[in-house]
């Protein structure tokens, strides 16, 4: 939609003004063959009504429109208006082609953002200040957060009761599975590659862990330790069919024949260096996970893994 | 009223009075509220027409749509044409309806109606009654409308038989207008014509 006329200084030129709107053409475009020129907004709004050149109804679509020359351009950019604001008070007198980037900073814009300066800190329209109560605003906006804070709730209410559910069914598949799979022996064998992989995934997601020195295990670990440690394991997502017979495993009496005295562990010492240990998050303990070190001789090594407790020494 | 349609019309208005149509005296138009969206136009008769020395009123009424769609306009001057329907006033004209393009004004819409009556088009008809007469028998078509100029549009030309004709009805009790429609329908028989209005 064009520029009204009554805001430029002097004659336009009949060329200039949109067959349509009547205002003077705001980014023109033009119908090919007898180039007659509209405003894109006017000429479009048309051509989904019906697709003619609405000065001489020659057959005309959408995508034949073309950009005004640059002799057209040029001259529309040169006439001189006044700014949006006039009635708000702005004399200033531009060119056509500044009036949009003065009407970004125009003081005279009665809808200019303004930051409150009684200090609520909101940003409001500049005809809004006067009447602009810093408390109302805020109470409004509390009211509003409010709303939004009791649509979460619910929400979040809603989901807890979707995850029990899920969860419920959840517990019913996997008492499913474990009948299928003991009545049923390719079923076992799926089954336990699953669960190989299950191990993996969860090794694979654990850091590395650095044991500085090895002299501080303990490997008599008492009660209340394991269970700290049998805790940080199923938090960092240990596969539950394998988490009981890891726990066996942090004690000497479950380790392997090179393990399993201290005499035995004096004399493997060296072959330490050989285990890649995963950390258990938190805690002064390495997991040395079967998956981890096949390469690890069988006389130090256990399925599914050793876990090593320690008093100190752990990166 | 959509800004740009009020924008067209203020601008075609001027136009209009500013035209030599308006200064001589062969169109006029007026506002008949103040949203511009209701205008009162006149077209004077052309010459050498049975519409000569009438003056016809239209009414004129701009959509919010405008000038996307057209103005609707009828006739509020009663008047005898094939493409003018003798019992409402609606239009039967092109640019009216689908060859109604957005660039047309006022202006040039009041000029096309002066210049459907002087030129008619019965092969595309509103009052198929009229058509007929016209196609049938062009002379009684042109007495008739001159009739009807005389008595709605201030014509000059009194034609004495048809006054007498729609006076002999008049006496019967038959409003004026009715009689006058009927008369032109059966070609100035008044017999029929009786025949119709008491059937
Ligand atoms: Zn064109
Ligand atoms: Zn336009
Ligand atoms: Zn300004
Ligand atoms: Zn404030």
């Amino acid at each position: 939609m064009g520029f009204e006329i009554k805001r430029f200084q002097g004659d336009v030129d009949e060329e200039l003004i949109c067959p349509i709107c009547s205002g003077v053409l705001e980014d023109p475009l033009q119908a090919p063959a007898c180039e007659h020129a509209f405003c894109r907004a006017c000429i479009t709004e048309w051509i989904s009504r019906q697709p003619t050149c609405p000065v001489d109804r020659q057959a005309v679509t959408a995508s034949q429109l073309r950009p005004v020359p640059r002799i057209l351009r040029n001259l529309l950019s040169r006439l001189c208006t006044s700014c949006d604001n006039a009635p708000h008070g702005c004399n200033a007198v531009l060119k056509l082609d500044s009036l949009a980037s003065h009407l970004v900073e125009c003081e005279y814009n009665p809808k200019r953002p303004m930051p409150c300066e009684a200090g609520c800190g909101l940003v409001i329209p500049k005809d809004e200040l006067a009447e602009h109560n810093c408390v109302r605003e805020l109470r409004a906006l509390i009211a509003t957060h409010q709303g939004k804070l009791n649509d979460y709730e619910q929400e979040l209410a809603e989901q807890r009761l979707v995850i029990n559910e899920h969860k419920r069914e959840l517990a019913l598949l996997k008492e499913f599975m474990r009948a299928m799979r003991l009545s049923n022996p390719s079923m076992r064998a799926l089954a336990d590659q699953m669960e190989r992989e299950e191990v993996v995934r969860w090794a694979n997601s654990l850091a590395r862990a650095r044991v500085t020195r090895w002299g501080g295990m303990i490997s008599t670990p008492d009660d209340v330790l394991q269970m700290m440690i049998k805790r940080s394991l199923s938090e960092s997502g240990c596969p539950p069919h394998i988490i009981d017979d890891l726990m066996e495993n942090c004690h000497e009496r479950r380790w392997p024949p090179g393990l399993s005295s201290l005499e035995t562990r004096q004399n493997n010492r060296r072959l330490y260096e050989k285990y890649v240990c995963k950390r258990v998050p938190g805690k002064q303990a390495v997991l040395v996970l079967h998956c981890d070190n096949t390469h690890v001789d069988e006389h130090m090594m256990v399925e599914p893994g050793l876990v090593m407790i320690f008093a100190h020494g752990i990166e | 009223m959509a800004n740009i349609a009020a924008k067209r019309i203020k601008r075609e208005f001027k136009e209009v009075m500013k035209s030599e149509e308006v200064a001589g005296g062969t169109i006029k138009l007026e506002l008949v509220n103040d949203s511009w969206t209701e205008l009162q136009g006149e077209i004077a008769g052309p010459p050498d027409t049975p519409y000569e020395g009438g003056t016809f009123l239209l009414e004129i009424k701009v959509p919010e749509t405008y000038p996307f769609n057209p103005p609707k306009i009828r006739f509020m001057t009663k008047i005898w044409h094939p493409n003018v329907s003798s019992v409402t006033g609606a239009i039967c004209l092109d640019i009216l309806k689908d060859q109604w393009a957005a660039a047309l004004t006022l202006r040039t819409v009041l000029l096309s109606i002066q210049a459907l009556l002087s030129a008619a088009e019965p092969n595309d008809p509103q009052d198929a009654v009229v058509a007929k007469q016209y196609r049938e028998d062009i002379q009684l078509f042109n007495l008739t409308a001159r009739h009807w100029t005389n008595a709605y549009a201030g014509g000059p030309t009194v034609i004495w038989e048809f006054n007498q004709k729609v006076q002999v009805l008049q006496d019967m009790g038959v409003d004026e207008d009715q009689a006058r429609v009927a008369l032109s329908t059966f070609d100035w028989g008044l017999e029929r014509a009786t025949e119709h209005l008491f059937s």
